[in-house]
């Protein structure tokens, strides 16, 4: 070749046409991979580790999915990316992000065939989005002010979250669960407050809330097991023993007796910890570290129940709920719950955890957000007819771009007739005409395989889910399209160190 | 009329299921290496089951018959296979029997699911109808079942004798099986009757003599001998025992110390400094009148040196050393006293009261047994013989079942037959069940039916009965109102299986059946394998 190369040995380029198709490519890869976790009917992925162990997760949940993915593809990076943003905001709708996003993407590598600009396509996907919103926006039901209303709300959403995951047949219970962990944090979205214990045995309806906190250790012997009105002191010290922790340091002493006098003035000092933490006026106190046999003893003679070892989380937890670092009464635990789950497996219950955890976030983010919209494919239906109306009036090639949002847009639908095994094409068109009705609730019934009305079957989600998929796609799509050149760079290599 | 549109669809062809060929070969994939490992324990079921020999990577040999040992050292590596792993050990967390049992049932229920994917029904219309024929299974489990009095000795025993009829111990399931119910009844406490916890038996095992020499302690028993290097007493009466967790030893500060000799007399003042500290540790404890020391394991520094051997030996004070850390909550609990960590603590009121300590001879090794504990905690010590440590191992797994059998009757307090008998039931009540549902639903809860024949056929055919004859006559006298009818294996034809007191508690039948169809929906919504880092 006659051109020198720009680029350093090993990277590499694509260009214009071609770097557009290995986007669509991965993106459409991706989409493939996930669409069949979709809905409640939608079906699990076994991921298995090629690490050390070879550790099994069995999970529906697509940000669980994908984050484990091994992904070379840039494109297919940005969808993992936005669906990883969209459990970190609003915790649920992480595969419908990637969905979504997909089928932009599979609409828009269609108009790029067409030989239609990918600039011409980008604007009308804005236009699409914007005007998408708006109509959910018209139809979205606002309960604050009903606070009966507002409870029944989040139950429906919690239900409808659940009902795509494994605890979908205690979809009840757990629903339950998850809206009294979240009323009692107050509008407050730190679901660190919220914990969550699993263990194994049992069944997943004996999952239970537990209105406090829960550790899970054992006090030390000889202490009393129950404290009422306890005093709580979390601390982070050496209950061992004092060492003087500069190197070499030691004694030299001429007599036995002395070493004997060293020794009790350790022990003494340890006692005068002891002390100074039970002057406090504390009954109850939990350390990181070890306790050890001495200072448990004196705990013991004085009444006071000893944690050893806690673990690190359970410490901020615990921190967090009673109220600062150093000891608080805790006659204000309302914001602390602890959930625990049990479960046949370990595999079982980490993924009822997963499922527990989109229902919480996405129950705090509505106690925030209180508008709430109908589920089922029903928003979707109500975006795409209001995306059509938008195609007809808008003149020029925008029109198809808009026109396709529209079609990605009833994919979400389809997928999830798919997934159940149900007839899409027949359920989306009745879904379709149903929707050309004025102030139609119908979406998909997947349990009976047929049209209904998604208001009388209490399927709700949470206007903050629907819109953040609905953005966060748009943008990723919008973001894809835009490449026309992938320049891979060179791996670092080894030697290149020495 | 909402009723009508909404029953139509359910049986219109429209439910039939359409995948891609690879996820339909993952899904056959599983399931067909979820059913190899129920396969694999499948033998071991009953009283009449084989063992499997197993032989670990790093040589050693377990013989076993118990389905979540079993499971829990096979080295399964497919991610299906490891699920049904899994759900035996949580069998085993949840019932402590039956961990064998809940496997085969999963094996035969993923059979069934096979032939349904191929019927073209889709996974999740049989995960649900899975799951409502379970609830219902439960049902009639709670239906059959009969209330029992934890008064009633005999029918506690019968439970944990069935249990143990298809272990190696089967032979001596008179003895363990009583021994296993007073040890739970025991433990149990009065203001909490509902918990048992199995961590207050304590289960010592010793090699030599037989299993007919397993026996219950009323106090503790200590795998170690009394340390009499210095002819230290091996017997005592009316002991006052402390439990001390710091050393008699030459005092060693955490700061590194040494200590400068200059001269020979310094010396020798050392080491007599040194007799006078223990000697002075030792005449406080004496104080005290306490005459047998339990000391702990430490990591520091030695617990105890010859020096104050000979002196406690002299001051007739019996040590027990190398007590573990961890033990030290049972024996305070049983002993009824607190655990001393500095000699400045040690008053009398911390020691405990026991009639008698006293060093036994056992086989080739020595065991220290505290018996007639004034104010005893409720905890109970087993001490489990055998003539080699295959046997005594075996025995423990069988008397830890045992135990859970008699903790379940405890928690759950009913009982239900075994034989056979509950699942053919089921089976049949299920397939009654089946033929007033609807569509897909009763299809597929007729096959939970038929898989859970599976129990009696396997029963019948471990037995080296016929199997197929066995299962229709049960099924007939079953059909006939014989709710109890079961197998019974040792006279090899069908009996009531309550008079034969063959008898299982409620709760590992439940538990089994639950828990099986839990996994198996779990595996049935699985449709990829993705491999991550």
């Amino acid at each position: 070749m006659a051109v020198d190369r720009i680029l350093k040995d090993d990277a590499s380029e694509e260009k214009g046409e071609r770097a557009r198709m290995a986007s669509f490519v991965g993106a459409i890869a991706i989409t493939d991979l996930i669409k069949t976790t979709l809905g409640p009917k939608g079906m699990d992925k076994i991921l298995q580790s090629t690490g050390r162990g070879h550790e099994v997760t069995v999970t529906n949940d697509g940000a669980t999915i994908l984050k484990s993915l091994h992904i070379d593809n840039p494109a297919a990076k940005v969808l993992i990316d936005i669906s990883k943003v969209q459990d970190d905001e609003v915790g649920d709708g992480t595969t419908s992000v990637v969905v979504l996003a997909g089928e932009l993407l599979r609409e828009a590598e269609k108009l790029v065939a067409a030989k239609i600009h990918p600039m011409t396509i980008i604007s009308g996907f804005r236009m699409a989005a914007e005007c998408a919103r708006n109509a959910l926006l018209q139809r979205v039901v606002d309960n604050k002010e009903n606070a009966e209303k507002f409870k029944s709300d989040l139950m429906k959403i919690a239900m409808t979250t659940l009902s795509s995951k494994i605890l979908s047949q205690d979809k009840e219970h757990f629903a339950q669960l998850a809206v009294d962990a979240v009323m009692r944090l107050k509008g407050s979205t730190n679901l660190e407050a919220i914990q969550i214990i699993k263990k194994p045995g049992g069944s997943l309806k004996d999952s239970f809330l537990d209105e406090g906190f829960i550790l899970d250790k054992k006090i030390g012997v000889g202490q009393p097991k129950r404290i009422e009105n306890a005093k709580i002191l979390v601390a982070n010290t050496a209950m061992d023993t004092d060492k003087v922790k500069i190197y070499g340091a030691r004694v030299r002493v001429d007599s036995m007796a002395k070493v004997a006098q060293i020794e009790a003035a350790e022990k003494e000092k340890m006692k005068e910890k002891v002390q100074k933490i039970i002057g406090h006026g504390i009954n109850c106190f939990v350390n990181r570290q070890l306790i050890y046999n001495f200072p448990e003893e004196l705990f013991a003679d004085a009444g006071v129940l000893a944690i050893e070892h806690a673990d690190f989380d359970g410490i901020e937890r615990l921190a967090l709920v009673t109220g600062g670092e150093i000891a608080s009464t805790f006659d204000n635990p309302e914001s602390a719950c602890t959930i625990v789950l049990r479960g046949a497996s370990h595999h079982v219950l980490d993924e009822a955890e997963r499922s527990l955890h989109d229902a919480l976030c996405v129950l705090s983010q509505t106690v925030n957000d209180t508008r709430v919209l109908l589920g089922g494919g029903w928003p979707e239906m109500v975006m795409a007819k209001e995306v059509d109306e938008l195609a007809r009036k808008t003149p020029g090639k925008k029109s198809h771009a808009i026109e396709a949002f529209s079609r990605a847009l009833i994919a979400i639908p389809t997928i999830i007739a798919d997934n159940a095994g149900l007839d899409s094409a027949d359920l989306v068109a009745k879904l379709r005409a149903e929707h050309h009705k004025e102030g139609c609730n119908a979406g998909i019934d997947v349990i009976t395989g047929s049209v209904g009305d998604m208001a009388e079957l209490g399927i709700s989600e949470a206007f903050k889910v629907k819109q953040a998929v609905l953005l966060s796609a748009t943008e990723a799509a919008e973001m894809i399209l835009r490449v026309d050149e992938i320049i891979t760079c060179a791996p670092r290599r080894r030697e290149d160190r020495m | 009329m909402a009723a009508v549109t909404a029953a139509q669809p359910r049986s219109s062809k429209t439910e039939s299921y359409v995948d891609n060929k690879r996820k339909e070969d993952i899904r056959h994939a599983n399931i067909n290496a979820a059913r190899a490992v129920a396969d694999a324990v499948r033998t071991s079921l009953g009283p009449k089951g084989m063992d499997k020999m197993i032989s670990t990577a790093n040589g050693e040999v377990i013989i076993t018959n118990d389905g979540a040992t079993i499971l829990n050292k096979m080295e399964v590596l497919q991610p299906a296979a490891k699920m049904l792993v899994e759900l035996s050990k949580s069998q085993d967390a949840a019932a402590g029997d039956g961990t064998t049992t809940v496997v085969v049932i999963a094996g035969a229920l993923l059979k069934q699911c096979l032939s349904l994917l191929s019927n073209g029904i889709h996974p999740t219309v049989i995960s649900d109808s899975l799951h409502k024929a379970s609830n219902k299974a439960v049902d009639v489990l709670t239906a059959m079942a009969v209330p029992l009095e934890l008064s009633d000795r005999e029918s506690l025993i019968k439970s944990a004798s069935t249990s143990l009829n298809s272990k190696v111990v089967s032979q001596y399931s008179t003895l363990l099986a009583p021994l296993a119910v007073d040890s739970v009844l025991s433990v149990v406490d009065p203001e909490k009757p509902d918990l048992v916890d199995l961590r207050d038996i304590k289960i010592v095992k010793k090699l030599g003599g037989t299993v007919d020499d397993t026996e219950l302690v009323k106090g503790l028993v200590f795998d170690k001998k009394a340390s009499h290097a210095a002819g230290g007493p091996t017997r005592i009466e009316n002991a006052k025992i402390a439990v001390i967790q710091f050393q008699i030893s030459p005092p060693k500060t955490d700061i590194e110390q040494s200590i400068v000799v200059s001269d020979y007399t310094q010396m020798d003042r050392i080491l007599k400094e040194e007799r006078n500290y223990i000697l002075g540790m030792i005449k406080k404890i004496k104080a005290t009148g306490c005459n047998v020391l339990l000391i702990q394991k430490s990591i520091l520094r030695d617990a105890v040196t010859d020096l104050s051997l000979h002196y406690l030996a002299k001051a007739k004070i019996m040590v027990i050393k190398d007590v573990e850390r961890d033990d030290i909550e049972f024996i305070t609990k049983t002993l009824n006293c607190l655990p001393i960590a500095n000699i400045e603590h040690f008053r009398a009121e911390k020691l405990g009261h026991a009639d008698l300590v006293e060093e036994v001879s056992l086989g080739d090794g020595k065991i220290v047994k505290v018996t007639g504990i004034k104010d005893m905690g409720r905890t109970t010590t087993v001490l489990v013989r055998g003539s080699n440590q295959l046997v005594i191992d075996e025995a423990e797994r069988s008397l830890h079942d045992a135990l859970c059998v008699v903790r379940c009757l405890v928690n759950k307090r009913f009982l239900i037959a075994g034989g056979g008998a509950p699942e053919i039931e089921l089976s049949r009540q299920l397939g009654a069940w089946s033929k007033v549902l609807h569509g897909m639903e009763g299809y597929c809860v007729r096959s939970f039916a038929e898989a859970l024949e599976v129990i009696p056929y396997t029963l019948a055919e471990n037995a080296g009965l016929n199997p197929i004859a066995i299962v229709t006559e049960l099924r007939n006298r079953h059909a006939q109102g014989e709710i109890n009818a079961g197998i019974n294996v040792r006279k090899g034809q069908i009996t009531n299986i309550l008079e034969e007191n063959v008898v299982q508690p409620l709760l590992v039948s439940t538990s089994a059946i639950t828990l099986a169809t839990e996994c198996v929906r779990m595996i049935l919504k699985i449709d990829d394998i993705v491999n991550v880092r």
